[in-house]
């Protein structure tokens, strides 16, 4: 059984039964492997689809769930359950429950690190004191306004006029981890309690700086539960910074407190390029700023890296990917155009959005897609199960069928021996936003047409 | 990925009913249990299937059963109709699976096991119809169906399930508007097979209850009697838990007094 990524959180979904005969064919050596490395900030059990369990048949999956706690630090625990699934889960397990339960995915989300600032008034109820509390500390924390009922009659009474309601759920040991995501086009990191050497091991540099190359140009680090810096940590960033500027991308620091922390670590840091803004909302809900910050511009890019032959030789691998790929999402036939080796030219820009993806490993370089909206749409209509016109559903499925793409080019290279990694995937909502990212780099221009409908593919580093 | 066209050429492949095969079940149906056995015995694969399946611990027979006459005497009209019906679907196996981590040996497990169980279950509602007995036998075509439209593209298919948690109906449906199950349909109708099995099978798909109470309740029980035998750990092994959706809700009204059928604890 292999998990599913969404917003960060990655879930398993059994079905049927599950009990102490079945689970070892459930959950294999691989499943288990390939789970404990991800780079995920939460692993969850859904038991939406799983109608009887008992304690043997959980017991695999709390194996599990140690294991990545000990290795990744990630929040761990089972989700999508009724009242009656709630309470075997805690009889089974007693005073041992040291993973979480959110009785939904929704309810998961609200804790995880990409549903963070996002200021909303939740109404809370444990009929468990110390939950009620830690829930709504996590919740706060998380930067979202908990509003805790405090009693079972209370909370039923109110349930219906709140968005968001969390009953049936138990925080254990939460995750403390840096945990990345990306709104629009800005990169969030989040960072808590002590900064100090460790962050040189914690932060993944390699991914940073692929996110650079990529068109990324906002990076905001959310220090909300940060107590403290040392010099370690300030040089650290002070470094980051510096190899920012040559990319024009800027870092901004939300929510950081200098309580515990010595002023004039402010002042070298602001001196290396470091904004510093109160709020995460200061920066997301100010388009005029996110636009200054770069958060959709991307132009003057420190080095443009020629395509290399690595690069060329793997080409037909990445175009077969790309158009298997679109061919599988609208069910119909790719056939190619062109094939060239120039900057990105767009005749027609009207009425196309583009996608992005970097890879980094044995070989490096970034994969752009142009889509007509019509095929966007018509390709992302298997995802979403529905026709729709909604620009940000569409944007949004765009970066998932992107993500699929780059996962197919990983598994095809891999089958050669060649070792990559993908970054996010980055979206643009028009040719112009596309532009600014590619402007001056040399590629591979592959032109292709889907059923009369151009589509182009480019390949560059 | 999968267009209609490849569909109807998976339907048009579909081999007719072979004529021994024709009589056996027509004198089946007609209760001749004696002549059927005569025209069922000149068929070699049919007599061995019959012999294997009858001789499994799972009927409880202590001595080996070998003439067809006495299996087809031991098993009843239903039970042997049922048992042709399942060989028949035995025909549509590929030569080799691709998709799912199948071999007939595990098929001709799961089919024993659905038939078997399905039995017990309408022992316990109290229903004696043979087609109904026989509606069982039509729904792990649906597996075969997967295996033969996806096998060509399990990179693909695979990239998409670990995108989205995506089973093969819904991605056979928002393809190409047409399902497993409604593939099933087909072949019980290019089969002859009674108009109300396609009925229960659609009715199991859990996704299009029928309007008929009586159906409906036979799909529910279908449909939990698939994943509690698609959740036995060689069925797992063959990942088949996840080829079609459990629709959990459409079952929960008879879900206690399916586990206490079952002996789940």
């Amino acid at each position: 059984m292999k998990p599913v990524l969404k917003n960060g959180i990655a879930i398993l979904s059994p079905q049927g039964f599950i009990d102490g005969n079945n689970v070892a064919a459930l959950l294999s050596i691989d499943d288990v492997e390939a789970i404990l490395n991800l780079k995920t900030d939460m692993v969850l059990v859904s038991l939406k689809k799983v109608i009887f369990f008992n304690k043997n048949g959980l017991d695999s999956f709390i194996n599990l769930f140690k294991k990545i706690q000990k290795k990744n630090n990630a929040t761990v625990g089972f989700c999508d359950y009724d009242t009656n699934k709630y309470k075997a889960i805690k009889k089974f397990f007693e005073d041992e429950i040291y993973f979480s339960l959110f009785k939904t995915q929704e309810i998961a989300h609200l804790f995880s690190s990409s549903y963070k600032d996002q200021n909303k008034t939740i109404l809370i109820y444990s009929n468990d004191n110390s939950q009620r509390s830690a829930i709504a500390i996590e919740l706060h924390n998380n930067g979202h306004n908990p509003i805790v009922a405090q009693s079972k009659e209370e909370y039923e009474k109110k349930h219906s006029d709140y968005e968001h309601t969390i009953d049936s759920t138990f925080l254990g040991q939460m995750g403390q981890k840096i945990a990345m995501r990306v709104t629009g086009n800005a990169i969030i990191y989040t960072i808590s309690d002590f900064l100090d050497v460790e962050i040189n091991e914690n932060f993944n540099m390699e991914y940073h700086n692929n996110s650079l190359n990529v068109g990324f140009r906002l990076f905001i680090f959310d220090a909300y539960k940060v107590i403290a810096m040392n010099v370690h940590a300030l040089n650290f960033f002070s470094k980051l910074s510096s190899s920012a500027a040559e990319y024009n991308a800027s870092i901004c620091f939300t929510g950081m407190s200098f309580i515990k922390t010595p002023k004039e670590f402010k002042e070298t840091l602001e001196d290396s390029g470091i904004l510093f803004y109160n709020e995460l909302d200061d920066i997301l809900l100010d388009k005029k700023l996110l636009e200054e910050l770069g958060a959709s511009s991307a132009a003057n890019i420190k080095n443009k890296r020629v395509l290399n032959k690595k690069n060329v030789a793997e080409l037909p691998r990445f175009i077969d990917a790309a158009v298997s790929t679109i061919e599988m999402m609208t069910n119909a036939k790719a056939v190619k155009e062109s094939a060239e080796i120039h900057n990105l030219e767009i005749k027609d820009k009207a009425d196309k959005i583009a996608s992005s993806i970097g890879y980094y490993g044995d070989i490096d370089g970034m994969i752009i897609l142009v889509f007509p909206r019509g095929i966007a749409k018509k390709a992302c209509e298997l995802l979403i199960g529905e026709n729709t016109d909604d620009s940000e559903l569409i944007l949004d499925t765009l970066a998932e069928l992107v993500n699929i793409v780059g996962g197919n080019i990983k598994t095809l290279l891999s089958n050669e021996n060649v070792s990559v990694n993908i970054t996010l995937p980055r979206t643009y909502k028009d040719i112009d936003s596309l532009l600014e990212v590619v402007d001056g780099r040399k590629g591979v221009q592959v032109n292709l047409s889907f059923d009369d409908n151009k589509f182009l593919f480019f390949l560059t580093r | 990925m999968i267009t209609k066209n490849e569909i109807n050429n998976f339907i048009e492949k579909i081999p007719p009913v072979p004529e021994k095969l024709k009589k056996t079940l027509s004198l089946l149906n007609s209760g001749e249990l004696t002549h059927a056995a005569k025209v069922a015995e000149s068929d070699l694969a049919l007599k061995s299937y019959l012999r294997d399946i009858v001789n499994k611990p799972i009927y409880g027979f202590k001595n080996e059963v070998s003439a067809i006459s006495q299996i087809f005497g031991i098993l009843g009209v239903s039970l042997s109709q049922q048992t042709v019906y399942n060989y028949m679907i035995t025909l549509l196996n590929p030569d080799k699976w691709f998709l799912f981590k199948l071999d007939s040996k595990t098929f001709f497990e799961l089919q024993v096991q659905l038939s078997k169980k399905w039995e017990t279950i309408l022992k316990h509602l109290n229903i004696n119809d043979k087609d109904i007995n026989g509606a069982i036998t039509l729904l792990p075509s649906s597996i075969i169906i997967a295996e033969a439209l996806f096998c060509q593209k399990i990179d693909e298919v695979t990239l998409l399930k670990n995108t989205k948690s995506l089973d093969y109906n819904t991605i056979l449906t928002r393809l190409c508007g047409i399902g497993l199950f409604d593939i099933c349909e087909q072949i019980a109708k290019k089969w002859n097979m009674d108009e109300v099995v396609p009925q229960i099978i659609q009715s199991a798909s859990g996704l299009k209850p029928s309007e008929d109470e009586n159906i409906n309740k036979l799909g529910k029980w279908m449909h939990l009697l698939l994943f509690y035998e698609l959740s036995q750990p060689q069925f797992l092994k063959a990942q088949l838990n996840d080829f079609v959706d459990f629709q959990i809700e459409y079952v929960n009204d008879i879900y206690s007094e399916f586990a206490s059928l079952m002996e789940i604890k």
